[in-house]
Formats: C-alpha cells, sequence, structure tokens
C-alpha cells in the first residue's frame, strides 16, 4: 500500500550527501554506481507507488504523508508533507525515469572527466529537489525544491567553470531566472498574508471561496506566480537565459533544461489551476505567452548553426506550446505534451551529444554532414526524436500530444492562436528538419572520431522507444477515441470546457495540421539539401540578412535587456561606489581601530602600573559606592 | 560531625586525598605517566563523589560549607575542566624537558581551592578557598621555569593576586565591623528592611570586596593583568585560569550576592552596570586587531565575563540558570580553544601567533575544524552552545529591563566578530610558499583528540538539544536562592 513516500526524494538527496562528502576518494565505477544507481532506485519506488497508487485508487484520488512539522510560530505551521495525486504521478515518473536513463548515459558521456563525482552530486541533488518540487504539498516545500533545481541548474551550467563563457552563461540563468522566483516569493507572501497558509490544497479552496472571479488580488497573486513561471520555463519575456545554458554539458541540458526543470513552470500553473481560473486576465495571458513563444523562439531555431542552440529554441518553443495548453485550460494536453516532450527532447539532446562527442566537440551543424552512414544507431534513433518533435502522423507521439493541444486550441474557441500555434508547426518541422539534414544528409564535412559505445545507445533506444508509444495513451476521436491519459489526469485537474464538434471537423483539422508539418519538411528537404542556394541568395539581401541576424540573436532581447537594465545598472553601481553609507560604515571601521589603538597603549606590561590601575580602579569604584 | 555531612563533603576529602597520593607517589618513584593517571582517578572519583552526593538544598555543613545542589553543580564543573587540563598538561609538558610530575600536585591544588570556593557559605572559608587557589596558580603560570616569560606572568600575578586579596580582607573586615557577620546568611538583606539606607562602611566594605572579586575574574578595570599572564603561562594552565579559577569565583559571587541581595542596592548596582559595560566593550576593542592567539583569547574572556555580568545583573530564576548555562558552554568552548593551542605547541614555544594557523585546514583539517567550532561557539554562532548561552543571557537581560545592558552586550558581539572570524578565515586560507621553515607541528595523541572531540561533541549537543542540561541547570542551580527567594 501506499506509505514512505519519501524515499523516492531521498535516495537520490542521499547520493548526493555520499558523493559530495566522500565522492573524491570512491572509484570511478563506485561513483557512476552511486549516481546512477540511487536515481535507478527512486525510479523503481516511483513506479512501484504509482502502480499502488492506480490499483488502489485511494479517496479522492490522492495520497498525503506528513512528515513533521517544520517549526510552528503564530499560526504559521508549515508541515513538511508530501502529496500525491494523478499530476504529480505523471510528472514523478518522468523525472525519475529520464532522469535515470539520462544518469545512465553520463557514465560513459562523462567518463574523460576529471571532475567526475562532482557531476553525479549535483546531478542526483537536482533530481531529488526536482522531486521535491513535483511531490510537495505546501508551497512552501515546493519552493525549496524550486529554488534547489534553480541552484543545481546554475551549477551544472557553469560545470566547467574554468571557462569565462560558461560561468557568465551560469550567472545570466541564475538572475534571470531569480526575477521570476523574486515575483513567485512575493506571490507567495500574497497567498499567505490574504489565505493564511502554504498548504496547496487550503491555498484553492480557500482562494475560491474568499475571491470572486477576476477579483484584483487573485489576478495579483495569479500573475506573480505566472512570472515565477514565466522565469523557470524561458517563456516571453524571461526566455534569453536557455540558449545561453547550452554551455553545460549536454546531459544537463537534457535532464534540466529540456526534460524536467523548464517544465516545472508548467507543473506549477497545474498544480495552482483553481487559482488562475478566477484570474480570466492572468489565464489568458498564459496562453499569450505561450503562442508568441512559440513562434518566437521557433523562428530563432530556424537560424542557429550550433545544433544545441537549436534544441535549446526548440525547448523554448514546445514549453510555449504547453503555456499554450494551459491557457486554454486544457489542463491534460500540456501535461501529455510535457511527457511526451520529455522523451523525445532528452532523446535528441542525447543524440546531439553523441553527434558531439564523435565530431571531436564540434556542435557546428555546418561542419557535420553524412553522419547518417557513420553514426547509423544513432542516425536512427534522432530521426525518431526528430520526427516526433515535428508530430509526423500516427507513428510518433509528438503527433497525438500537440494534435491534442491543436484540437483543445480550436475547440474552446480561440481561433487566432490556433493559428500561431499552426504556424508554429510549420516552423517545427522547418527546423528539425533542417536539423536532421544538416547533421545527417548531405557531404560529410568532418571526420568522426570516436563511435559512442553502448552505455550511450541504450538510453537512445528506450527514449526512442518511448517517443514513439507514449503517444498511444492518448488516441483522439478519429483514430479511435481512446484516453486513458486524460481520464487518470482528470482526476485532479479539471475537464477543458470545449465545444461539441462534430467528428468531421476534428479529421479536417487534423488534416490542416499534418499538412502544415508534411509542407514543412518538404520546404526543409528543398532549402537545406537541395537548393542549398536559396538561403545563401535570400540573406546575402540586406533584408534578408537583417533578419537572419534579428532572429539569429533571439529577437534582440538580449540587446534590449543589456542596453536597458544592466548597464545603467552596473554605471548606477560604480557611481554610488562613494556614497555616504560607505563613509558610515568606514567611520565605524575607523573609531574601533582608533579605540583599540588607544587600549592597547594601556598594556605597558609593567606590573607597577597594573596596580597603579587596580588602584585608580577601587577608588573610582569606592568613590562611586560611597557617594551615589 | 555526622556521618552524612562526612558524605556532603566527599569531593573535598577525595580532592585533597588525591592531592597527598600523587604527593606521596612522586616521593616513593618518580614517573610522570602514574603522576597523571593517579591525578586522572582523583578527579574521575571526585566526579563520582558529587554525582552520589545526597544534595538538595540547604545541605549546610559546619558553619563554613554548604554542599546545595548549586555547589554539586559547580564542583563538577571545575573538576570535569580540570580532567580536562590535567591531559592536555600531560601532552603538552611530555614535549618538554625536565621533571613535571609535581604540576599534578598543583593541578589538584587549585581545584581543591575552587571547590572550597564554590561551597563556602562564609568569609573565612573563601579566603581560604581563594589563596590555596592563587598560591598553586602562582607555581604552575611560572611553571616552565626555564621560560622567561613564563616566570615574569607568574611573578606579575603573585604580586597583583597579593594587591587584590588586600583589598579582599581589608573589605571583609569593614563588613565584619559593622554587622559583626562572617557568614553571608547573616549579612544585610534590603528586603527584609527596604525603608532602611545601608550602612557606608558595609558598603564600602562591599564595594573593596568586589575588587578583589573583579580581579580574578578579570573586569574592566580590574583586567589588566590579564593578557600577560595568559601569554606567559603554559597553555593548559591558561585553560585552567579561564574556566575552573574565574568559574569557581564567578559562582561565589553568585552565592554571595545570592544570600544578601546587598548588590541590588543602588550604588552597588550601578557599579555592577559600569563594570559589565566595560568589560563587553574594552575587551573586544582590545581584541579587536590582536596578533597573538593566547591574548586574543585572554581579551574576549574579559568580555565573556562582561556577558555573564549581565546575567548577574536580575536575581530569579532565569538569571541564575542563564549564567550557569553560559558559563557551562564557555568553559567546554574555552577548554577547546586553549587545548588547541595546547595540543599544537611543540617544545620550544606555544604556538600563540595568528601565523601559526595560516593554512591549518589543510595540514590538519581535524584540528581546525574544532577550532571553527569553538571559535564559532566564542561568537554566539548557532547550533553551538555559545549561541544558546547568549540567547539565555539575553532573555535573562531582557527580564532584569536591563536594555542598556543588552543593547551594549548586542554591540559587543558584533565588534567581536571580526576578530573570531578572523582567526577561522587564517586557518582556511592557503598554507603560504614559505611555510616549511615553520617548526612542524607536534602529531596528535589519542587522548588529545579523544578530549577535542569530546569537547566538540558536547558543544554541539549543547547548541543543538539544549533542553535535558537546562532542565538539569535550572533544577540545581536555583537551589542558591533556597531559604531566600520562593521558587
Amino acid at each position: 500500500m501506499l506509505m514512505e513516500l519519501w524515499v523516492v526524494p531521498a535516495l537520490p538527496l542521499a547520493g548526493f550527501c555520499v558523493l559530495a562528502l566522500v565522492g573524491k576518494r570512491l572509484s570511478r565505477w563506485l561513483v557512476a554506481g552511486i549516481g546512477a544507481g540511487s536515481v535507478g532506485l527512486a525510479m523503481v519506488g516511483a513506479i512501484y507507488f504509482s502502480h499502488d497508487f492506480m490499483a488502489f485508487e485511494p479517496t479522492g484520488h490522492l495520497y498525503r504523508e506528513s512528515l513533521w512539522t517544520w517549526l510552528n510560530v503564530g499560526g504559521f505551521s508549515p508541515d513538511i508533507g508530501l502529496y500525491l495525486d494523478p499530476l504529480s504521478v505523471v510528472m514523478m515518473l518522468v523525472v525519475t525515469i529520464v532522469g535515470f536513463l539520462i544518469h545512465v548515459y553520463s557514465i560513459q558521456y562523462m567518463a574523460g572527466d576529471e571532475a567526475y563525482s562532482r557531476f553525479f552530486a549535483y546531478m542526483n541533488l537536482f533530481v531529488s529537489s526536482m522531486l521535491i518540487l513535483v511531490l510537495a504539498d505546501d508551497l512552501l516545500i515546493l519552493y525549496l525544491g524550486w529554488e534547489g533545481v534553480g541552484l543545481c541548474s546554475y551549477l551544472l551550467i557553469g560545470f566547467w567553470y574554468q571557462s569565462a563563457a560558461n560561468a557568465r552563461a551560469a550567472i545570466k540563468a541564475f538572475v534571470v531566472t531569480r526575477v521570476g522566483d523574486t515575483a513567485m516569493a512575493i506571490g507567495l507572501f500574497l497567498l499567505f498574508t490574504q489565505l493564511g497558509t502554504l498548504d496547496i490544497q487550503e491555498v484553492l479552496v480557500r482562494a475560491v471561496r474568499q475571491w470572486p472571479v477576476g477579483s484584483a488580488t487573485a489576478i495579483a497573486a495569479a500573475g506573480l506566480l505566472l512570472a515565477g513561471a514565466v522565469g523557470k520555463s524561458a517563456q516571453l519575456p524571461l526566455q534569453v537565459w536557455l540558449p545561453d545554458a547550452m554551455a553545460g554539458p549536454t546531459p544537463v541540458s537534457a535532464l534540466i533544461h529540456a526534460a524536467t526543470m523548464v517544465t516545472a513552470g508548467v507543473y506549477l500553473i497545474a498544480r495552482m489551476h483553481d487559482l488562475f481560473i478566477i484570474a480570466p486576465p492572468v489565464q489568458t495571458a498564459v496562453a499569450v505567452i505561450g503562442a508568441a513563444t512559440l513562434v518566437l523562439a521557433g523562428c530563432s531555431a530556424m537560424t542557429q548553426f550550433d545544433i544545441k542552440r537549436v534544441l535549446a529554441y526548440s525547448t523554448i518553443s514546445q514549453v510555449g506550446y504547453m503555456f499554450l495548453a494551459l491557457g486554454v485550460h486544457a489542463w491534460s494536453a500540456a501535461l501529455f505534451h510535457f511527457m511526451t516532450h520529455a522523451f523525445f527532447k532528452s532523446l535528441l539532446f542525447m543524440g546531439a551529444g553523441a553527434v558531439i562527442i564523435s565530431m571531436h566537440h564540434e556542435q557546428n551543424m555546418f561542419k557535420m554532414g553524412g553522419l547518417r552512414k557513420q553514426l547509423p544507431f544513432t542516425f536512427w534513433t534522432f530521426l525518431i526524436g526528430a520526427c516526433s518533435l515535428a508530430s509526423l502522423p500516427l507513428v510518433t507521439s509528438g503527433f497525438y500530444s500537440k494534435g491534442l493541444i491543436l484540437w483543445s486550441v480550436w475547440a474552446t474557441g480561440h481561433p487566432v492562436l490556433w493559428g500561431a500555434a499552426l504556424l508554429g508547426e510549420f516552423i517545427t518541422s522547418v527546423y528539425t528538419f533542417r536539423m536532421v539534414f544538416l547533421t545527417f544528409f548531405g557531404e560529410p564535412k568532418g571526420e568522426v572520431s570516436a563511435r559512442p559505445g553502448p552505455i550511450i545507445l541504450g538510453p537512445l533506444v528506450i527514449l526512442a522507444f518511448f517517443s514513439t508509444v507514449a503517444g498511444c495513451v492518448h488516441i483522439p476521436r478519429p483514430l479511435g477515441h481512446f484516453r486513458l491519459f486524460a481520464r487518470l489526469v482528470e482526476q485532479a485537474l479539471p475537464v477543458p470546457p470545449m465545444q461539441p464538434l462534430p467528428i468531421a471537423t476534428e479529421v479536417v483539422f487534423q488534416l490542416l495540421m499534418q499538412g502544415s508539418v508534411l509542407l514543412g519538411v518538404a520546404f526543409a528537404y528543398v532549402l537545406f539539401l537541395r537548393r542549398n542556394d536559396l538561403v545563401a541568395a535570400w540573406t546575402a539581401r540586406p533584408a534578408g540578412n537583417a533578419l537572419h541576424r534579428f532572429w539569429f540573436s533571439g529577437w534582440g532581447f538580449d540587446w534590449v535587456y543589456t542596453t536597458l537594465l544592466a548597464k545603467p545598472y552596473v554605471w548606477f553601481a560604480h557611481a554610488s561606489r562613494d556614497d555616504a553609507f560607505e563613509w558610515i560604515y568606514r567611520g565605524i571601521g575607523a573609531i574601533n581601530r582608533g579605540l583599540h589603538e588607544q587600549l592597547s597603549r594601556t598594556q605597558t606590561g609593567l606590573v607597577r602600573w597594573y596596580a597603579v590601575g587596580i588602584v585608580i580602579g577601587a577608588v573610582l569604584l569606592l568613590g562611586l559606592v560611597v557617594f551615589l | 560531625m555526622t556521618g552524612v555531612e562526612l558524605i556532603l563533603l566527599l569531593p573535598l576529602i577525595v580532592l585533597s586525598g588525591a592531592a597527598v597520593a600523587v604527593m606521596l607517589a612522586i616521593a616513593v618513584r618518580r614517573n610522570y605517566l602514574a603522576a597523571f593517571l593517579l591525578t586522572l582517578l582523583g578527579f574521575v572519583l571526585t566526579i563520582m563523589a558529587v554525582a552520589l552526593s545526597p544534595g538538595g538544598p540547604q545541605r549546610n555543613v559546619t558553619a563554613l560549607f554548604v554542599f546545595d545542589d548549586f555547589a554539586r553543580f559547580f564542583i563538577g564543573l571545575i573538576t570535569g575542566a580540570g580532567l580536562f587540563v590535567a591531559v592536555l598538561a600531560f601532552d603538552y609538558f611530555r614535549q618538554q624537558r625536565g621533571q613535571f610530575e609535581e604540576f599534578f600536585i598543583m593541578l589538584l591544588g587549585a581545584t581543591f581551592g575552587c571547590a572550597v570556593l564554590v561551597a563556602s557559605r562564609h568569609f573565612a572559608s573563601l579566603f581560604l578557598g581563594l589563596e590555596i587557589l592563587s598560591v598553586s596558580l602562582y607555581a604552575m603560570i611560572a611553571y616552565s621555569r626555564d621560560r622567561e616569560i613564563s616566570t615574569e606572568a607568574g611573578l606579575k600575578y603573585l604580586i597583583l593576586a597579593g594587591v587584590s586579596a588586600a583589598f579582599l580582607v581589608f573589605g571583609m573586615a569593614l563588613v565584619y565591623a559593622q554587622t559583626g557577620a562572617l557568614e553571608f546568611s547573616r549579612m544585610p538583606y534590603i528586603t527584609a528592611s527596604p525603608d532602611e539606607p545601608l550602612d557606608i562602611i558595609v558598603l564600602a566594605g562591599f564595594g573593596m570586596i568586589i575588587v578583589g572579586i573583579g580581579f580574578k575574574l578579570a573586569l574592566v578595570p580590574f583586567h589588566l593583568w590579564t593578557p600577560d599572564v595568559y601569554q606567559g603561562a603554559p597553555a593548559p594552565v591558561t585553560a585552567f585560569i579561564a574556566t575552573a579559577s574565574k568559574g569557581a569565583v564567578f559562582a561565589l559571587l553568585l552565592r554571595l550576592f545570592a544570600q544578601t541581595d546587598v548588590a541590588f542596592y543602588p550604588p552597588l548596582y550601578v557599579t555592577f552596570v559600569i563594570l559589565a559595560i566595560a568589560s563587553m566593550l574594552f575587551g573586544s576593542w582590545l581584541a579587536l586587531l590582536q596578533n597573538n592567539m593566547k591574548r586574543i583569547l585572554a581579551y574576549s574572556s574579559i568580555a565573556h565575563l562582561g556577558f555573564l555580568l549581565v546575567a548577574f545583573m536580575g536575581r530569579g530564576h532565569i538569571q541564575s540558570t542563564a549564567a550557569a548555562f553560559y558559563l557551562t558552554a564557555y568553559f567546554v568552548t574555552t577548554l577547546g580553544a586553549f587545548g588547541i593551542v595546547s595540543l599544537l605547541s611543540p617544545g620550544e614555544r606555544d604556538a600563540e601567533w595568528i601565523e601559526d594557523y595560516r593554512g591549518l585546514f589543510w595540514r590538519r583539517p581535524f584540528v581546525a575544524v574544532v577550532f571553527s567550532v569553538m571559535i564559532f561557539s566564542l561568537a554566539g554562532i548557532p547550533l553551538t552552545g555559545g549561541f544558546v548561552g547568549k540567547v539565555l543571557v539575553i532573555l535573562a537581560g531582557e527580564q532584569a529591563a536591563q536594555w542598556a545592558l543588552v543593547v551594549v552586550l548586542v554591540t559587543a558581539s558584533a565588534i567581536s566578530l571580526f576578530y573570531y572570524v578572523r582567526v577561522v578565515g587564517i586557518m582556511y586560507m592557503p598554507a603560504e610558499a614559505g611555510g616549511a621553515d615553520r617548526p612542524a607541528l607536534p602529531g596528535l595523541s589519542l587522548q588529545g583528540g579523544g578530549a577535542l572531540a569530546c569537547l566538540t561533541g558536547l558543544l554541539v549537543l549543547l547548541g543543538v538539544y539544549p533542553g535535558p542540561f537546562l532542565d538539569l541547570v535550572r533544577d540545581m542551580v536555583t537551589t542558591v536562592y533556597a531559604g531566600v527567594l520562593p521558587r
């Protein structure tokens, strides 16, 4: 039966503790065993608990495990507790399964690295924090996990800290997400002062009871939480950190910056859905942010050279789809896409990683090519991932999850957003197959130095399998109407308000979507495989060149932030270096130093002076006693 | 003398007996290890005698002594300190050439003097205890005869302690002349007759007693001897002066003014407030840029006694509990800090300069971590006993509505952080290139390392889970008010 759920996050945490304390003295195989083994055991635990959860169907479809009360001050008594419902079951499963596979992959991928144990220590800490995040039943604990994953992200982006660029990327990621985190913290303060609790379920119940739909407080609270989610999930306008975060090792990009952490924002909004429902403007904002992000990031992805940056922009764009789904109340669609995306995106990252190490750490796609023959295994698994990302029909999981999102957007009555999403489909398949064609087709441009070993390929095959079949848990009406996933998730999340449209309409829209996807593939085929000169001709023109540069730089967000925020701030900091407050602190220091020097002169080392000191003290004391 | 009284006296009997036994053993055959083991046995038996004695409030034995729970607590604490000092001294003197067996007689004698002090309820026993302690200390401070600085420190202490003892005796005489009493409990008690102003001679007498006690506690302005003597004395002896000697005198102060409450007569009260403020601030300032570890600890002990006085400034269970807890944490911490200085001292000189500790972490991680814990406790950082002690003292000061004292306490703590953290920082810096010509650190013996581990564990336990010990302290120490204050 369901018990001792705390074991799941505790196992990777224990792994972290062991590796952090004695990791340097252990052999590499032991480090790998502890690092991957602790996550593997957590995965077994997660599968076991999920199985129990579905088999026993606890009352109310949820299970709470109270561990202890942290402190009890003036009515603020956060219980450290865990909360399992279908939403957290899905998150927990994906985090542990994908996490385990990536840990296994890292055993070989990181094999040559000096700081082997440090890497696994950070990774374990990350998995533990992420599990705390998704299992928390109190916003305070959720925030603990939230900050924990942020810290690990920072540590792992800057894992190769000897290079200044990596350190800068890490700081950028940390600072930008901090903007969102600060807003989220303020949101938590607001919820606590207004509702008197941080227990998630209690917060939702009280919010719905106390605040009418559309009330200012509800909008403020939901808006602040949305800011936190936007920061963590790299959505507009805080998306700028994610492409630079690719400075970290590739398994880190796969785990943290594709599969799990960047979807924490999606989880937060789904977890707090009642709050967002009573704040309709914020809900609309979620959808608009998602739609805008998916188009913008998709355009940028089309112009990148670096294979990892393509995938980074693609991640931003795909998380945009999830936000779009959340915004139109299609909770289960968002979660569905989260799951399939976790599989195929980590597959793509790990495939890219296999290519990169085979090519002497070359990441520029224009220096690759023709790898289809040399790395067949990697090619086929990568292709499966790419098809799923582009959501080619029927055999890919992306087809089912994104199809559900697009249909939900239309059926809840948002034609403009639907249009953006359809455009996004086209862009997605263009940049995906641009990546595939440049890397694996055409003339070989570099030489393959090493072929990835079995420990690297194993996880690729497993993920390729998941990327193909994971879609089967939810099949749309025209193809058989199988709603296992939605039924499960709808135990925890409300059913989207969809208009009852005829099946024929759904078929038409499915075909439209497939049309745009296939058009995109064809477009990529022509431009990047057959007629390379066309692209060169376009970008040679001033207008084309400008657009290319604009998209390549991520729509100029970095430039705007640097000019409007960073530079004035740095200037101000320099300007106020010698302000009045500084004098106060220097003054305090000087006074104390002066007193020390004056008092030290009383320590002469002469006994006669010391005796006189006692006598003077006695005289003063007696004078005080007698005359007061 | 009845059988019960004999049992109550047992700790004193065992301590003095141990001193005699060590002396006789040395007379028969000189053996450093045997003398040490006999001393250890003496301390352990004393602690057992303390633990087994019946206790309770108001256990008077003759007109001179009282073995209530208050006395038992402090005798136990002081004997424990003596035990650790014996372990440190064993390692410390083994490095040096010469015959050091007699040192343990002095140590037992000094501990005996401390025990007499905390159990005394009469001026006669007070003075006897103080002199037994002082005479033993003169010899202990000057024990490294071939070091000039040690002899000098011994002589300084002799002369200045003589001066202060003169004040003390004269003060007692004045009090006796006016009241005809030598027992504390028969001395003026204000609450009995609040309207009647105290006789000026009695006040002057108590003022002089405060001078004598203030010298022993190294309160400003009677503190000038402290750094010189701390620096000159062998490190284990410094540990003894800083803990057992001061702790015993403070316990005596608590008892004297719990029984008489003359300290709460405004002129004397103001005196104590001024002493406390001056000690806290001057101690912290004096330590600020100091480069000698022993002197830093000397000045810091001045400030710490000032903190303790804050807890003394009220009459009640909270104040006495806070004082006793703070004193315990201070004992553990100071023993640990001087223990490290002592254990790291190579034969020729003490490891007293701050530069000796540069990069200690990279050479001796265990010692550096223990030292860091000790220093954090001195600074009052959470999770150490020092933090809980400081919180209790602030609480006690707040209960007595002594806001000025509390503010000064916080300020002085802030200043003290500077020199504490500086030491920690130096320990974790990389050892510089020219470090090879420094004398090699002596290896840590099993008993020395064990003692340090034990003290660290105790300190963290006091900081993390102080509840049970706090209850014990409260129950034992508040017996000092028996027959004076309602519980």
